[in-house]
Parts: C-alpha cells; structure tokens; sequence
C-alpha cells in the first residue's frame, strides 16, 4: 500500500500501518539529501519534501496525475488564473475536508493546456497554484500546510487537441504526500 | 575609285559594327542564362540550382572511398537544406570526380540538367583528413575559381569539413556565409516519455541525447563557447537552472537551492544570463552573473514577465510579458530601463528570438488554436507570418541571421523545421517518433 493514500484513510484501523509504511518510506526518501553546488551526473536531487504522488513523481512511474477522487482539480478559463463559480465550488469542498483533516500537507500543482509555449505556461500554472492557495488561506487553511509547484503544459491529464481536453488540463492539482 | 573607296568604307562599316556587335554580344552573354552570378543574393526557394556533387576521390586516383562517400552525403544534405540547390540523383551523374578538370564532360553534365558539378579529392594522412573541393560551372565549361577550397580536419570531424564547404558555396553564391557548420541543442521525448536535453548537427538523423534527468527538462541555452548549455530541469522538485558540460555530460546545478528559475539565456559574450525568476505565484526576469548570481532584477511587474532574449550587442532584451492583459513582446535595456512594446498584431504573442544580425526579432503567435512564426524588424515593424501549415513553436535564428529552426506539429509528430526570414524555403530537419521542441541554435564552430 503506497504510504500516499494513507494521508486520505482516516481510518485508525489502518493508522499503525500506515504509520510504519511512512516511516520506511521517510527513511529512504530522507537518505538523498539536497546538495547545493554539484547535482552528480544524472539521478534525482530531492530538494525538500516534495509530494510522493506528485504529477513528476507519478510521470516518472509512466502515469499521469488523475483529476482528484477527494480532493479535486480546480479549472481555469484559458490564458486565466481566474476562480470561477464552478472552481470556487470544487474549492470549498477541497477546503472542508482539509479542515477536517487537519495534518495533511498538499502541494498545489498549476498545470495548463497545451496551448501556448513552454515558459509562458509555466509561468501561468504558478499563478494558478498560487490563487488556489491564497483562496485556501483565507478559508482558513493554514499557510503552512500548502507549497505550490507549477508543470505549466508539461503534464498534461490528456493530450487530445479537443476543447474538452484543453479545459481538463487547465488546473490546480492537490497533490498528497508524506505528511 | 571613289566606288572603290566607298564600297571599302561600307565594308569597313560592316566589319566595325560586326565587331561591336560581337563585343556586346560577348560581354552580354559572358553570364548565360543557368551560370552561376557569383556574390549574388536571392532568397532560398524562389529559384534553385541544378547541382552534382560527385562523391570526392584519393588525390592519386581510384574510385571514391566511404570519406569521399561520405563529404558528398553531408554536403549535398546541406545544400539540399538551403534551399538554393536542387540535387541532381547521383545514379544519373556522367562522371565521377575522377579525371583531370579538362576532361569534364560538359555537355554530358548539361544532357542531365546540371548546371553546378561540385568534385574533388579527399587524402588520409594519420588522422588528418584534407580536402580539396571545387566547383565547376556547366554552361561556362570552367571552375568557378573563388569556391574552390582545400580544408583539413581529423577523421572524427569530416562532417564538419561538409559543413565548412557548404557555407563557402553559399558565401559564393550569396555573400553571406552558411550557418551549417554549427550545432543545435533541443529538448525530446524521443528516449522515452519524459524530455531530456539533446543535441543534432545537420549531418545526423536522429538528435544525439546528452541528459538522463529522469524528471522534466526546458528551455536550453547555449553558453556562446559551445561548451555547456544552461537548461531547466525539475530534478529537485521544483525548476531551477542547470548546465550540461557537452564534452562529459557532467550535470551542474547553476542557481541555487531555495530559488525557483523557470528558464535563462546566456548573453552573447558569455558573462551573463537573463533568467526568469517565480516567487509567489510572481514572475519576474533577473540578470544573474555567469556564476549564476543574482546582479539585478529587471522586470518588476504583477504580470507574467518570461523569456528574455539577448539583442546580439547585449544591450537590450527581448521578453514576453502580459502586462497589457495577454502575452505580448516587449524590448528593455539592460539596466531595466526603457520598456517598450514591439508586437502590435495579434492577441497573444510569446517565445521572442533576436537575430544575431541585429536586425530582426522572430516570435511565436496564437492563430485560431495553433501557432505560428512571425518575423519582424527589430523595432516589431514589418512584422509577417512566415509559417501556415500545422503548428509551429519557439523559434530560433541561425547565426547568419537568415534561417530559423523550429519546433513543428504536422502529421502527428512534433519535430524541427528549418525555414528562412521570408518563409520561402522549408525543409524537415529531425526525422518522426520525435516530440522535438524548443530548438537552440548554436554560434559557428569557428
């Protein structure tokens, strides 16, 4: 059982399972420390605690992120980092249940369609990520619990040149992780 | 006697004006219809020559050998490339560069369409190789002295020797030198399904891989010295700028841990890098020292402010800001001073690339749902849309400042195509299964 969907079980059933699953995992993952300077030849540098099922991570595993079972994608209107009605609503119930699950840490991932090019994208999924969080902290999710990342076209949920595809991928993704 | 007078003047009228005649027609007709006009200029693809380039021959004579072969392969590509040449099918070539220059068979070489036969020798001494390469005019019968050229090189490098050939041809034909011996640096998903940094010269098939990231990989930049390029990479999570050592692979982190760097140029001379730099959801552009220090911070704008490109005299930068409400390009100078607004068509214009002549500014715009490339004068004036066919991306200027490589959706696959200033010549550069973008075009190899 992947220690990531522990973050979401809040059965205590469970709870000393996923406890020693994250500890071994935390360990692994704590041996490979950042190192200013030299990245080595190829190999992955984790630099801080990045999400275990982050969008890069999941890619890295030939997947893609998924759209949120409990906690859902946020859209955005194209070239926008805009929370509409629609958005506003997946919001509020992505904020609830982090109220009631008050531990979890989330990383906020900006992600958008395809449309446009590389840097100007990614510049835009930072900005998407960051509304996300500003919206969170003021429904009273502590700062401290959200980081923000951004993909910009990068990950795409879908690749298909269609309107549908497109507003798919124009998101803020809540990744979990190691908490 | 008068008649006998008069009848020698009128001969002698006729003889004069005979040898007039003959003159003007000799001097009219010195440069018939098909020769090459050398120190001409005419744009790629509005007319091409009809060239042999006959595979080169050991100066002591014999067949060709796989090097002969092999110069003949490269530098008929690149003329190909060009856009001025149409290459005649080596199975029909009369002769081969055997044989003395007087015993050129012209009117064989005419009987199949030539009008340029390009021959020559290639001799191996240790690991030097040295060519002697010449081209011959069909409807003149003779060489056309000035692009004859005798280049050395070792063995690992003949196709450099093409290359350096080929861009004298055009400096013949046009008076502006041929960007072919140069390098071009790329990011694919060719190796597998995340991108990573490659490299492709105009010899190869297939770019050439230089990084294993295992995570996502942007935005290459060349370091003017052709020694490292400055990348983007996510391998600590979240972007930063690395540099790749070209000759080890050796990967270097060149911003710091803690600072998130969603790309970065190099300047021309190699001292400085524009990059651009997020905080907050903000993003800004940066002049960072060659260590990759932060000296200043240039933009200081809500809006998204991304992709500085160097004007080649390093005094100002090109960027793509949306600070009127949706991308648009704009040109600061390098103090931060005197921002102006240079594109004025269209709703969304990114991805700018200054020419390295100065003169002229290529960008990426929004048409319906696609992309296309727009060139224009330096001051956003005159600008065209060279580009119509399928999708086309971030583009970048060889270093004549004539052609642009860039990175086209068409048929499926997103692959680099090569066109000039005016739209007129396009040629697909990286073979399909490809997913190729953001080209970088190198400075020449010498």
């Amino acid at each position: 059982m992947r220690p990531s969907l522990c973050a979401l079980s809040a059965t205590p059933r469970y709870a000393l399972l996923c406890v020693l699953l994250l500890i071994v995992g935390g360990c692994a993952r704590r041996a490979s420390g950042p190192r200013p300077g030299d990245a080595g030849t190829g190999g992955v540098v984790e630099e801080g605690l990045g999400p275990d099922d982050s969008s890069l991570d999941l890619a890295r595993q030939g997947r893609t992120s998924g759209e949120g079972t409990v906690l859902r994608d946020v859209h955005f209107p194209f070239d926008s980092d805009e929370i509409d009605d629609a958005s506003r609503a997946a919001l509020d119930g992505n904020a609830a249940w982090l109220t009631d699950n008050a531990k979890t840490r989330i990383e906020l991932e900006g992600h958008c369609d395809s449309r446009g090019t590389v840097e100007y994208n990614l510049a835009l999924g930072a900005r998407r990520a960051r509304a996300v969080q500003e919206y969170l902290v003021g429904q009273g999710i502590a700062a401290e619990r959200l980081t923000t990342n951004s993909y910009g076209k990068e990950l795409p949920v879908c690749r298909e040149e269609t309107e549908e595809c497109w507003a798919r991928n124009r998101r803020v993704h809540f990744a979990t992780g190691k908490q | 006697m008068m008649r006998m007078m008069r009848l020698h003047a009128k001969a002698l009228a006729q003889l004069l004006t005979g040898l007039l005649a003959w003159i003007a027609v000799t001097l009219v007709a010195s440069r018939p219809a098909g020769a090459v006009v050398t120190g001409s200029i005419f744009g790629p693809g509005t007319q091409t020559i009809a060239v042999a380039v006959t595979p080169l021959v050991p100066p002591a004579g014999g067949a060709a050998n796989a090097f002969g072969v092999e110069f003949a392969r490269v530098l008929s590509r690149d003329l190909e490339f060009s856009g001025y040449f149409r290459l005649l099918d080596p199975r029909t070539f009369v002769q081969g560069s055997g044989g003395a220059a007087d015993a050129i068979d012209y009117v064989g070489w005419a009987a199949i369409g030539a009008q340029e036969i390009v021959r020559g020798t290639i001799e191996t001494s240790g690991d030097t190789l040295t060519v002697e390469a010449h081209l011959f005019d069909v409807a003149e019968r003779r060489e056309v002295g000035e692009a004859g050229r005798r280049l050395q090189g070792p063995r690992a490098d003949l196709p450099r020797l093409a290359h350096r050939y080929a861009d004298h041809l055009l400096e013949v034909l046009t008076g502006e030198r041929g960007p072919f011996d140069s390098k071009i640096a790329l990011v694919s998903r060719r190796g597998g399904t995340l991108k990573d940094l490659y490299a492709w010269t105009f010899d190869l098939s297939a770019p050439v891989r230089l990084t294993q990231e295992q995570s996502i990989v942007l935005s290459p930049s060349w370091r003017p010295d052709r020694r490292g390029i400055l990348f983007t990479s996510f391998r600590a999570h979240r972007p930063r700028l690395f540099d790749v050592d070209v000759a080890t692979r050796a990967v270097t982190a060149f911003t710091p841990a803690g600072a998130v760097y969603l790309g970065g140029a190099w300047s021309p001379d190699g001292s400085q890098v524009l990059a651009t730099r997020e905080q907050d959801g903000n993003t800004d552009i940066e002049l960072l020292d060659r260590f990759g220090t932060v000296m200043q911070r240039l933009t200081d704008h809500w809006g998204i402010d991304v992709s500085p490109a160097w004007a080649p005299d390093g005094t100002r930068f090109a960027f793509c800001s949306n600070r009127s409400g949706a991308p648009q390009i704009y040109v600061m100078n390098l103090d931060g001073s005197g921002v102006r607004r240079v594109s004025s068509v269209g709703s969304y214009n990114t991805s700018p690339a200054w020419s390295p002549k100065g003169d002229r500014l290529a960008w990426t715009t929004r048409v319906d749902n696609g992309f296309q490339i727009v060139v224009a004068n330096a001051d956003g004036s005159g600008a065209r849309t060279i580009t119509t066919a399928g999708s086309n991306e971030d583009p970048s200027w060889a270093p004549d400042g004539r052609y642009l490589v860039f990175s086209s959706a068409r048929g499926g696959w997103r692959t680099l195509w090569l066109t000039d200033r005016d739209g007129r010549t396009l040629k697909q550069l990286t073979p399909g299964n490809g997913d190729d973008s953001q080209p970088t075009w190198s400075t020449r190899l010498d």
